[in-house]
């Protein structure tokens, strides 16, 4: 029994064929809200109001021609996108969706938090990977970018997620929102975090206003520019499901999880991660985007201090409490 | 500065230099002189002046000969500087030095026309491909061009 | 890093029209900029003589297809001054009223352009939705949404009725109030002001040096308007001032557009109150006595130049086109050195360039023996590859050929 529940856990929710299928609706989803933004109508005419859409795309770009350039390695170019996807289905598996107690199991033990934080910012280095060894001079360009913006948004978004960790007491992502579901009035001192956090998200999404590393205006594709077909089709997959675990992340951590068993607890993974996609919309839909120095020195600035003073705010609450 | 006042300073610095200077509608000079004389020109109403806006330079094919249009313009004024050139020795000297942003219009002149601007910083090709051939120069008159009868790929 | 050259162009995301800009860089940092025209030369000097003078106005007209009434209105009034006529009051005032509508809807779009460089989508969205309404006036006085074709020697063909001026007048103040909001934006918003303050920066003697024109100039602080210095049309009985900006970088010029928005309205609202009575143009000669005219005209762009010459024929000797980008390319070249990658698709769209209009002359580019030759798809497809073969990347050998043979054998 326990084996048929963890490879339901693995193959079916919160594993590959949920995560699939909800990535691409948050795609949707986000496409929609930022064509409503603009006022545009957004994806139309594959489903009910588009809905398909993201899904139509995928199934294209597989069918489509698959060219490696003839200087790269070709091992590594056609290996990278199935890495990358498998690295962030693998993070999608500690978010404390169902099927975890408090007892240590293999998805949910003390500093899992620091795991799929670890697990988030590896896809960065697999499209610095990617960038290099497209051979390409924009994707050269923009592998050289992802890594500079990499030092910029990581701290900052590392200190965010610390300080509610510090408040509960613990490093595992389960324990973190019991926590906050037993005292949820405590959610509000994290504010200034959450903020931190989701504007850091943007950034590892590589989202307008961070969208340096494949500003399609400077450096064409950046680092996918030499992508094509189903490699490209990982890829957009992958920017789509690290979405969804970064949106999980930070609704578990900032949010207080989702509690409620299987279907409550899908209801609440829907709607909060919804509302941190929402926010990601409106920052995409109402900035343009900066220069790489400009973001450099924007989080080393403002995000990192912020984010000091966050922590510093939590401990002495917590002093306050005991 | 009106028409005439412009008129009677160039008159006054060019001299004997001026071949020909008139003023057929209002705002618009047109002023002759020597292709070897047209640095000095171009410098005196720039400095006495105060034309230093180069508009464009246009060429002229006149069949026994060719003719180059330097048009200078102020916040009124339009000097047009017309100047001779052989078409034997299609030869004349850069302005760059005067007016650096001469440059364009006068690699177009090179390739356009194939007249030969001496000393200009910069001889590349500007307009015409890389493998244009040697003495094609589409705005002359005895250049014409020929449309290919077209065939349809596959078709009869 | 060691410098090494990179071909911004012909095709480039950034390029709308394909030029080549051939960039040095040292890092991230631009060293070097070399310009190759000639992509977009359809030759359209040597057709102009060739053919008649009304055939050619209806050319000009293609020169562009954004400022296409500033060419044609440009041609027009030469060859007028040429035939010695005179258009009515009425014709020029119409002319006039769609150059500063073309004015209009040209400033939109850049703005927009402007916005999309800048990786601002949004802002690219809500302008270009405003220029619809532009483009819905200009199509409700002339018929086209593009090549207006309004002009003729002598006048304008289309005249302007009482409710059209009724309707022009209402969406005026929708675009009036939209402007307002997009001023605010443009020169407010952070992360955009961020990207474009101090950027590709021209100061006020290099500017005039180089000899460049229009908001570029006017964003370094040079009151230089042809409407102003030389008037043409009606410009002379309009209420309107020169726009100027200090600052000689993105954003005087993103202010000086948005200044000459307003100052547009303004000139628009006057001509449709005060439009007079009578013809709206005259006839004119098909022959033209020999003669040559230079006319200016200010484009939305800059500055354009016509230099007509007559010989007695129904066809001009020689008619040489200036088209403002032109003149923007030595100043470009110079805000362009020592910026940053992501500098380059916003100092280059902030003059605003058509490298169609910059280019006009030699038609069909054709081969070595001087005629173009038709080349058979598969011939096509060998030289690309061995084109991209040379550039270091080969494709993966999926053959086009086999594929169609597949489609031939199920059918």
């Amino acid at each position: 029994m326990d084996i048929l529940k963890t490879l339901l856990y693995l193959f079916v929710y919160p594993g590959l064929l949920f995560l699939l299928i909800y990535s691409t609706f948050c795609e949707w989803f986000d496409r929609k809200l930022y064509a409503r933004f603009q006022n545009r109508m957004g994806p139309l005419h594959t489903g009910q109001s588009g809905i398909l859409q993201p899904i139509a795309d995928i199934i294209k770009l597989l069918f489509k021609e698959d060219i490696v350039p003839e200087k790269a390695d070709k091992s590594i170019f056609s290996a990278l996108p199935v890495f990358g996807l498998a690295i962030v289905c693998t993070a999608a598996l500690y978010l404390p969706v169902w099927h975890y107690s408090t007892k240590v199991s293999f998805n949910s033990f003390p500093g899992d938090l620091i795991v799929v934080a670890f697990l988030l910012s590896l896809p960065t280095l697999i499209f610095f990977l990617a960038g290099w060894h497209s051979t390409n001079f924009f994707a050269t360009i923009g592998a050289v970018r992802v890594l500079t913006m990499l030092f910029g948004y990581e701290v900052p978004l590392l200190l965010a997620l610390l300080s509610p960790a510090i408040l509960a007491d613990s490093w595992r992502l389960s324990e973190i929102a019991a926590f906050y579901q037993a005292n949820p009035f405590l959610l509000l001192a994290n504010i200034l975090g959450f903020c931190i956090a989701v504007i850091t998200l943007q950034a590892k999404l590589e989202r307008v206003p961070f969208d340096i590393p494949h500003a399609e205006t400077e450096i064409v594709g950046g680092v996918f520019t030499e992508y094509s077909g189903k490699k490209l089709a990982f890829f957009r997959l992958l920017s789509d499901i690290e979405m969804v675990v970064g949106a999980g992340l930070i609704a578990t951590v900032f949010m207080a999880g989702f509690p409620g068993g299987l279907w409550w607890g899908l209801l609440n993974f829907v709607i909060k991660t919804m509302i941190v996609i929402f926010l990601l919309s409106a920052m995409r839909a109402a900035c343009s985007r900066i220069r790489i120095d400009q973001m450099v020195s924007f989080s080393w600035r403002y995000l990192a201090p912020l984010a000091v003073l966050q922590i510093f705010i939590i401990i002495i609450l917590k002093g306050f409490l005991r | 500065m009106n028409e005439e006042k412009i008129i009677t300073t160039i008159k006054e610095n060019l001299k004997d230099k001026v071949l020909e200077i008139t003023n057929p509608s209002p705002r618009r000079i047109f002023l002759k002189v020597d292709k070897n004389n047209l640095c000095e020109a171009i410098s005196t109403i720039k400095e006495k002046l105060g034309f230093t806006y180069l508009i464009t330079i246009t060429g002229l094919d006149k069949t026994d000969s060719f003719e180059l249009l330097y048009h200078f313009a102020d916040d009124t004024n339009v000097i047009n500087i017309r100047v001779a050139i052989s078409r034997e020795n299609p030869i004349v000297s850069t302005v760059t030095g005067v007016i650096p942003g001469a440059i364009l219009y006068e690699r177009e002149i090179q390739d356009m026309f194939g007249i030969k601007v001496e000393n200009i910083p910069d001889p590349r090709p500007l307009i015409t491909p890389d493998d244009w051939p040697e003495g094609a120069y589409p705005l002359r008159k005895d250049w014409k061009y020929e449309r290919p009868g077209e065939t349809i790929p596959g078709g009869k | 890093m060691e410098e090494f050259t990179v071909p911004i162009g012909p095709q480039h995301p950034a390029l709308k029209e394909p030029i080549s800009l051939r960039m040095t860089f040292d890092g991230e940092v631009v060293k070097h900029v070399d310009v190759r025209l000639g992509y977009n030369h359809r030759g359209m000097e040597k057709m102009a003589e060739e053919r008649s003078y009304i055939q050619n106005l209806y050319l000009t007209e293609r020169i562009c297809g954004i400022c296409s009434h500033s060419h044609t209105t440009c041609f027009a009034q030469g060859v007028e001054k040429l035939m010695e006529i005179e258009p009515p009051k009425r014709g020029l005032y119409i002319r006039t009223l769609v150059a500063e509508i073309e004015r209009v809807h040209s400033h939109l779009l850049w703005l927009g352009v402007a916005g999309h460089e800048a990786g601002f989508d949004t802002f690219f969205m809500y302008t270009w939705r405003d220029r619809e309404i532009v483009m819905d006036i200009l199509e409700s006085i002339s018929g086209n949404r593009v090549h207006y074709a309004i002009n003729t020697f002598g006048g304008v063909r289309r005249d302007i009725s009482e409710t059209q001026k009724q309707t022009i007048l209402d969406s005026l103040s929708l675009l009036k109030q939209r402007t307002d909001y997009y001023a605010n934006i443009g020169t407010t918003e952070p992360t955009f002001v961020a990207r474009i303050k101090g950027v590709g920066k021209l100061s006020k003697e290099l500017a005039l040096s180089l000899c460049a024109v229009g908001p570029t100039v006017r964003a370094s602080g040079i009151k230089s308007d042809v409407r102003k210095d030389d008037p043409y049309a009606v410009y002379n009985e309009l209420p309107f001032e020169v726009c100027t900006a200090d600052t000689g970088d993105v954003l005087g010029r993103v202010v000086v557009r948005v200044n000459e928005l307003f100052e547009c309205y303004k000139m628009i609202e006057f001509m449709l109150k005060n439009l007079p009575a009578g013809d709206i143009a005259v006839k004119a000669p098909r022959r033209v006595k020999e003669n040559e005219v230079v006319s200016r005209y200010e484009a939305p762009r800059g500055e354009n130049l016509h230099y007509i010459k007559s010989n007695g024929t129904d066809k001009p000797e020689r008619l040489k086109v200036r088209a403002p980008t032109l003149a923007n390319y030595p100043a470009t070249v110079e805000m362009l050195k020592g910026c940053f990658i992501a500098d380059i698709p916003l100092i280059f769209a902030a003059i605003d360039p058509c490298i169609c209009c910059a280019e006009r002359m030699v038609e069909l580019v054709n081969d070595k023996n001087g005629e173009a030759n038709i080349v058979s798809f598969s011939d096509l497809k060998k030289l690309a590859s061995e084109q991209y073969k040379k550039c270091g990347n080969k494709p993966e050998p999926v053959s086009i050929a086999k594929q169609l043979e597949k489609i031939r054998r199920k059918s």
